[in-house]
């Protein structure tokens, strides 16, 4: 079937990109002055030595990173530095589920409202739904996210002190409580962004010549909206968001501090802060090979919208 | 008998960044169950402004109806989303465009676009509905309907489009076709099969057509009855042979005698109507075609010529044609290649 061979052909593509990025991470990496090592308490050189030994650092470059390599196919991303003898596959595996969660729901939460909000700015063009949209659109894509992440904390407490009970709590992981204000704060940038996008081209549409002979066969607006408009106004959205999802799950360091949930943002910053080599290749190979996938997902998924994509 | 249709004085603005355009100046015409109606004129005339009006899909604003009305049946339809039960546009009234490449959905099939009206007016199911549409399909000779149905218009050529079209169109069985230059972005033997198969599918179903086009070659082939516009108003309505025959304004004139002529052993030269249409955001207060006239008098320039009423049915508005007005040679001419 020619979508199986299509993701079979990007699958293959995805490997060598991330192949790829592994190895620039990991000579750019090396290439910074320092090394992991340097935060400890002071060691002699024969300590320095056993540790060296016993994360290969002794040996050449090119071997390390043959090592790593092989490690990497077997799926095993080695062990911190920083954390001692913690597997950054333990860290990965504990963390990102969190990250993605929270990544996920900002998406739907930017998807669904970007459409929504740009398909309603197009049918009250130049009304005042219309102006009124998109001045909070502005504001969404110039406002920082933790502006925003810190705005929505204040409007949490607010919110709880007037009720009375804990509502939302402002920060902490657990409940979906903990993550809906998190999660629209991520996704606020990207869905004012995404409302831009489809407001120009369901504006587009709806002057299209298919949308004329809808009405001439005297379909009702809802129907029109649903079958005619939405589905090809939809399209240049579906494109840009794979790029969407890359954004925010890899942005969502700054609103995981603000509201201090554990996610794999902060370990992504902390270990390039310390050169903890091991959590820097993981984090960044498995966000790579995760972004690749959602660009392949967000591809086979224009396909089904798209009747000529799919057939070419 | 009152006709199908008959449309008063129907005035079409739009108020625009340079003004307010006067598309459409008061039109009339009629149409009778099961004939052809043409409608003829250059560019900007007004023609399609006048049936997309009918069908309210003129958008309003910009838009604006000044006055007029269009009755079906006796009824009045504009503004109207119903009438007698039956909703106008698709059940009524079915509509094709000019150029059929970009009026369907590129992302629905064809089969499921033909069968839309049906369950929308109709009340089939999506079942009933798709196999009617393929049915449609053959009606409109298009072969291997059943396949076909379930493609979509990125798989179709033009002329399969338009075919397409016109099943979409029928699907209701609509008294009144309304076909928006059918013909113009297809090439010349495709133009002559849309033809045939609008008049079959016309004996077939007994629908009345309205029939939009520049091509006077195409109005002799098909038309019963033909309004000619200019500038926004009709300016001479009548059966086709009063129209190619008997032409009563100097513009009718001047369009048969632009036609190019399929002749080797004559050299002719084309002898097009010098000038252009007058602006319409500030309308001339007498004739519109007072400009490029040969014929043109002092009171064409002034006051606008009333409608005169020739012979049975054929109408035309050129002061030329009032009581003591001079008979000029050029207007009654019958030329021999005619």
């Amino acid at each position: 079937m020619a979508i199986a061979a299509f993701i079979t052909k990007r699958l293959i593509q995805g490997v060598f990109t991330v192949w790829f990025i592994a190895t620039a991470t990991f000579f750019a990496m090396h290439n910074v002055p320092g090394d992991p090592l340097l935060n400890e308490r002071a060691m002699t050189e024969a300590i320095r030595a056993n540790v060296e030994a016993k994360y290969g650092l002794d040996k050449p470059l090119g071997t390390q990173y043959l090592i790593y390599l092989s490690n990497l196919t077997r799926g095993d991303f080695g062990i911190s530095f920083t954390q001692e003898n913690r597997q950054v596959n333990d860290i990965i595996r504990e963390h990102f589920p969190v990250s993605a969660i929270l990544g996920v729901l900002a998406v739907l939460f930017a998807a669904v409202g970007g459409i929504l909000w740009g398909a309603l700015t197009a049918l009250y063009r130049n009304r005042i739904p219309d102006y009124l949209i998109m001045f909070f659109v502005i504001l969404g894509i110039s406002v920082p996210s933790f502006v925003i992440a810190a705005l929505g904390q204040l409007v949490i407490v607010n919110m709880n002190s007037a009720l009375g009970i804990t509502l939302f709590p402002v920060a902490g992981w657990g409940t979906l409580g903990h993550m809906l204000v998190p999660s629209m704060v991520l996704g606020l940038g990207t869905m004012a962004y995404l409302t831009r996008l489809m407001r120009s081209s369901m504006l587009e549409i709806v002057s299209s010549d298919y949308v004329r002979t809808a009405k001439a066969k005297g379909l009702p607006p809802a129907r029109i909206f649903a079958k005619h408009q939405l589905r090809n106004a939809i399209l240049p959205v579906i494109t840009v968001l794979g790029p969407a999802i890359a954004a925010i799950t890899t942005g969502g360091f700054v609103v995981e501090l603000v509201f201090a949930i554990p996610g794999l943002g902060r370990y992504f910053v902390q270990a390039v802060q310390q050169l903890d080599y091991t959590v820097i290749m993981g984090t960044t190979v498995f966000y790579g090979a995760f972004l690749v996938f959602m660009v392949i997902f967000v591809d086979v998924l224009y396909g089904l919208i798209d009747p000529r994509v799919r057939m070419s | 008998m009152t006709p199908l249709l008959k449309v008063t004085n129907l005035a079409v603005e739009f108020s625009t960044y340079g003004g307010i355009v006067c598309a459409v100046r008061g039109v009339d015409f009629e149409l009778e169950a099961g004939k052809t109606l043409a409608i003829v004129g250059e560019s900007g005339c007004g023609k399609s402004v006048t049936v997309q009006s009918m069908m309210g899909l003129t958008p309003m604003p910009p838009g604006r109806l000044v006055s007029g009305s269009a009755r079906l049946r006796g009824e009045e339809i504009l503004g109207q989303r119903r009438v007698q039960g039956k909703e106008v546009r698709g059940a009524e009234i079915g509509m094709i465009f000019q150029d059929p490449m970009t009026s369907l959905n590129p992302t629905m099939t064809i089969g499921d676009q033909i069968a839309e009206p049906l369950q929308v007016h109709r009340g089939f199911s999506r079942r009933e509905a798709f196999t009617e549409a393929v049915k449609l399909l053959e009606l409109t000779k298009i072969p291997e309907a059943q396949k076909r149905a379930k493609q979509y218009p990125f798989e179709f050529s033009g002329g399969m489009l338009q075919r397409a079209m016109i099943a979409m169109a029928i699907a209701c069985k609509p008294s009144i076709l309304i076909a928006d230059e059918p013909t113009t972005a297809l090439d010349v033997t495709i133009q002559a099969q849309i033809l045939d198969l609008l008049q079959d599918i016309q004996q077939e179903i007994g629908m009345a057509i309205i029939l939009i086009t520049h091509d006077l070659g195409v109005v002799a082939r098909v038309a019963d009855e033909v309004a000619v516009m200019y500038a926004g108003k009709v300016v001479e309505f009548g059966k086709v042979d009063d129209i190619f025959y008997r032409s009563a304004h100097p513009y009718t004139v001047g369009l048969r005698a632009a036609m190019p002529v399929n002749d080797p052993s004559r050299n002719h030269v084309l002898s097009p109507i010098e000038g252009s249409p007058p602006d319409l955001f500030s309308p001339p207060a007498g004739c519109g075609y007072c400009s490029r006239c040969p014929e043109a008098m002092e009171i064409c320039a002034t006051e606008a010529p009333p409608t005169k009423a020739l012979n049975r049915g054929h109408t035309s508005s050129c002061w030329l044609q009032q009581d003591g007005a001079p008979h000029p040679e050029s207007l009654f001419f019958n030329e021999e290649r005619l």
